[in-house]
């Protein structure tokens, strides 16, 4: 599965049996600050300017790093000669990273460094580094890599087969299909564009390392500079207060961080060294592509027989691509074989629902396609082939639901017969996401004027982490949101995982339940005596701790806290089972015009179904799903990597040429949220951005009548489905 | 109703991008590449003024305060701020006038801060995301975005934030369709648009030009 590419969690280890959070500290049936639109506690910040991210870190004496790297897509290195870059007004040290005599397999491979006292100078020094280069066949793309004549670039060769997985009776499946579609599907390359590049701030005092990075896991990030620059672990601090975006891709310090510690500690001062917008879609990762030939077959009455799938992607320089497929819908006989293709580009990093947009596009335009063989509406044609029913497959009811909120009655067959130019279309699409997340420790103080502390070592990175975890413990206090104050970031805060796979809210708000609840026992211990009760009795609401049904029976919060004198209540604990669970479902239904003179697609409006668990905010939760589905927007119509067929050079590193929305292709976005609070807390990171590209996609097809099987639906390959499709061609 | 032309690219509105800055500066003569009416009168008396490639004395109206920097006449008015005096809060994303982030208010018009040089703009008044908050108390635009929380990640809010700014100070009360051509040149990555459009709405007819 892809979730393993996502180094969430820490390392591999089967972790011992979980401990199970006592029923006192279950989630509370009525919640007061669980649920609601709380506005997120760093937006002042952050719209302020004054959030710091690691982008704005300026440290005393503190100077620049900039990376050279290889212009090649294949290359040896013969020599590198730092001499004249040394020399360069301003720069401090110098560097060579990669190895003489080793290979550099993509444009943009790290090679050597350089650091100097303004950014500018560091720019010009490194022009001035040396390197002698030994070019090396290379492989542009896949077709060439998988050509006969292709030159074996990677060890072992170009391909490699991955899974095969077959069940049931695939001869027999084709026998009782009555229509058969064989196609090609595919999906393209696309990078992650987080606004803030990956880059790292590093400031050594002695032997211990501080390191500002802009991640999605501090501790991971601390593990990646111990292995990397072989120190202790306990002599390095990682602090990520703000991060401008990772989508996956931001796990470790990689090659760019482990340079800007060697050069801090070689210069003496600070470094600083973020990488620069072509740097980061050459060399900070990438979704791999997804093709996939496939036959499938479908009985007269509308059911799935059989689905036989040859897949492959590249996920660039030796990495995998492997994904989900078929996607969700039960087909009884099936055989699916994944090979990866190697190719010399910038390996793949986990990006936003790793590989489930692939196997959700490349299935659900194929479902379209049977279904028209056997003349049922779509949706009713995914009702009927979705899996049963459960808590964590809600797909046929809310695919029920959403078409009769979208006004799904309304659209067409195939094809629009309206005259003129602008075609309109609908299109819906279903998605799945495990979610969950477990292993978290937090550590909480409540202190005699009534302050509360919460530290926990997991980082916010847009979601809203910081803000949901000061909604738990404030819930838990029974206090305004505002007595509480969450300390994250920090590798100096409790153990906790990387924010990857929909995983933080699941794995990190239990382990603040709970101990905030262990906490409000030791201060409930304090209080009891005082008032003469059994502690066991009390409970904590609309701040004040008083005896449960008689609100008169108490004492204030504060004055409550007045009772811990010399011994602060300071408790360490952890996650525990039973506060949350994995596996969302969701749905989404598109209608776009298509202007079928230009190829130009102007998405008209969206709605969404989607669980994700107990909400935690819900207005942070929205803002997931929008941002998921403008993500999706985006791989469906603009974004796309393209490298150079001939040089491999990538053509667009940039933001000018490699297209994003802009908020007049933001169309009406509608969200129906369901909440599932009796499954605990889940995750809505992914989720919302799988569907949105596949409900396009099947939007388009209704418009024109034409069936574009591959991302993205850019105008010229529009206009190209039209045309074959006039000359016969695509059905 | 505010004519088309209330909101010009933004590209449009200096005469010298950063690039033909530089191409002109690889040919020796920076002078002819600074369009600053002081600078052409100096340039008619006594030839032209080389500036730089050294540091040069550089002051910068920067939200009401003076700043002095010795700098590189090729240093933008983005890298300026960010790393001369640590006004951090506009941002560096694209580096070249694609995304918005560093969208600083010169003179009453939004213009992309990394494609500004920083020597250009002296003399004239700039804004930038710090100086817009009183203190704790933030400009409607900025109570605006945390109301309808108008930002996930944060990156680039602090362009879109002085983009809206700008809008509605020139349109106090824009229509739907003008907020969006007046913040189209600005890009989110986490996908936070609809709420960035509730929020210009919500502030609208608040902000006074």
């Amino acid at each position: 599965m892809a979730r393993a590419q996502n180094p969430q969690g820490r390392g591999g280890q089967a972790p011992p049996p979980p401990p199970r959070v006592p029923d006192k500290w279950k989630w509370p049936e009525k919640p007061v600050l669980i649920g609601t639109s709380v506005k997120r506690l760093d937006a002042p910040d952050k719209v302020s300017g004054r959030a710091k991210f690691t982008y704005d870190i300026n440290r005393p004496g503190m100077i620049y790093g900039k990376i050279v790297r290889s212009p090649f897509p294949h290359a040896r290195v013969v020599s590198v000669d730092l001499t004249e870059a040394q020399k360069a007004p301003g720069v401090k040290t110098a560097l060579v990273y990669k190895e003489l005599g080793s290979e550099c397999m993509y444009q943009g491979d790290p090679v050597a460094a350089v650091a100097a006292d303004t950014e500018e100078r560091a720019e010009d020094a490194a022009r001035l580094v040396r390197v002698r280069y030994e070019a090396l066949p290379h492989l542009a793309n896949v077709e060439q890599a998988m050509a006969p004549n292709a030159p074996v670039v990677f060890m072992g060769g170009n391909t490699r087969p991955g899974m095969t997985a077959e069940s049931g009776d695939l001869d027999a499946g084709f026998k009782q299909a009555a229509h058969i579609v064989e196609q090609t599907y595919s999906t393209h390359v696309i990078t992650h564009v987080c606004l803030e590049t990956h880059g790292t701030v590093c400031e050594w005092d002695g032997d211990k390392l501080t390191a500002w990075v802009s991640t999605q896991a501090v501790h991971g990030s601390r593990d990646g500079y111990a292995s990397g620059l072989k120190i202790p672990a306990a002599n390095i601090r990682v602090i990520t207060q703000y991060m401008g975006g990772g989508f996956g891709s931001k796990f470790a310090p990689y090659s760019e961080g482990i340079i800007c510690a060697r050069m801090a500690k070689d210069a003496g001062v600070p470094v600083k060294l973020m990488l620069d917008r072509k740097e980061e879609h050459l060399d900070s990762g990438n979704r791999p592509s997804a093709t996939a030939h496939i036959r499938a077959g479908v009985s007269a009455d509308g059911m799935l027989t059989a689905f036989d799938g040859k897949s492959w992607g590249t996920g660039g320089a030796g990495a995998t691509s492997n994904f989900p497929l078929p996607y969700i819908y039960v087909f009884p006989n099936r055989r699916r074989a994944h090979t990866d293709v190697y190719i010399n580009a910038g390996q793949q990093r986990a990006m936003r629902a790793p590989g489930h947009p692939q196997g959700c596009f490349l299935t659900e335009i194929l479902m379209d396609e049977l279904a028209d063989r056997v003349r049922i509406d779509p949706v009713a044609f995914r009702i009927k082939n979705a899996p049963t029913q459960a808590p964590n497959a809600m797909w046929r009811s809310y695919l029920e639901t959403g078409a009769k909120a979208f006004g799904w009655e309304k659209r067409h067959a195939t094809g629009d017969a309206q005259s003129g130019p602008i075609k309109t279309g609908m299109g819906c699409s279903v998605h799945q996401w495990g979610g969950g997340g477990r292993g978290s420790r937090a550590h909480v103080d409540i202190m005699s004027d009534g302050g509360v502390v919460v530290k926990v070592g997991t980082q916010d990175l847009g979601t809203g982490t910081r803000t949901i975890v000061t909604i738990v413990a404030a819930e838990t206090l029974g206090l305004p949101i505002g007595a509480v104050k969450a300390e994250i970031g920090d590798t100096n805060y409790p153990l906790s995982g990387g924010s990857g796979g929909s995983t933080t809210a699941a794995g990190v708000m239990p382990a603040i339940r709970w101990t905030t609840g262990k906490a409000l026992d030791a201060l409930f211990a304090r209080v009891g005596p005082s008032l003469g009760v059994d502690p066991e009795t009390l409970v904590a609401e609309n701040g004040r701790i008083h005896v449960k049904g008689n609100p008169a029976k108490g004492l204030a919060w504060k004055d409550a806290c007045k009772l811990i004198s010399t011994e602060p209540i300071s408790v360490d604990g952890e996650w525990g089972d039973g506060l949350s669970s994995t596996g969302t479902s969701g749905v989404q239904f598109t209608e776009v015009d298509v202007d079928i003179e230009t190829g130009v697609v102007k998405v008209k409006r969206i709605l969404t179904v989607q669980d994700c668990g107990l909400v935690m905010d819900k207005l942070l939760a929205e803002s997931q799903i929008y941002g998921g589905i403008i993500g999706s927007l985006n791989f469906a119509l603009f974004e796309d990597r393209i490298l150079d067929r001939v040089t491999g050079q990538m053509v667009n590193p940039n933001m000018e040429m490699y297209l994003l929305a802009g908020m007049s292709d933001i169309p009406k976005i509608d969200i129906m949220l369901m909440n599932q609070p009796e499954r605990g807390v889940i995750g809505i990171g992914e989720p919302p951005t799988v569907s949105t590209a596949s409900a396009i996609a099947t939007a388009v097809r209704n418009a024109t009548g034409a069936t574009i099987r591959s991302l993205p639906l850019h105008p010229h390959k529009i206009l190209q489905a039209i045309e074959q499709e006039k000359a016969g061609g695509t059905l | 109703m505010a004519p088309k032309d209330e909101f010009p690219e933004k590209s449009e509105r200096f005469s010298v991008s950063r690039r033909n800055f530089l191409k002109t500066a690889g040919v020796g003569s920076l002078a002819t590449a600074v369009t600053s009416v002081g600078v052409a009168e100096v340039e008619a008396q006594t030839g032209p003024a080389v500036l730089g490639p050294g540091d040069v004395p550089i002051a910068l109206m920067v939200n009401g305060k003076r700043i002095d920097l010795r700098i590189e006449p090729r240093v933008t008015l983005l890298n300026a701020l960010r790393n001369r005096a640590d006004l951090t809060g506009n941002k560096r994303v694209c580096d070249r006038g694609a995304c918005g982030a560093c969208t600083m208010i010169v003179d009453g018009r939004t213009v992309y801060s990394c494609s500004t040089l920083a020597i250009e703009v002296q003399g004239k008044q700039i804004r930038t995301v710090d100086g817009l908050a009183k203190g704790t108390t933030l400009h409607p635009v900025q109570q605006a975005f945390v109301d309808t929380d108008g930002l996930m990640c944060g990156f680039c809010t602090p362009g879109f934030v002085m983009a809206t700014v700008a809008l509605l100070e020139r349109t106090p009360n824009p229509t739907l369709e003008q907020a969006k051509k007046g913040l189209d040149g600005n890009i989110c990555r986490c996908g936070t648009f609809v709420r960035i459009m509730e929020a210009a709405m919500k502030a609208k007819g608040v902000v006074r030009g």
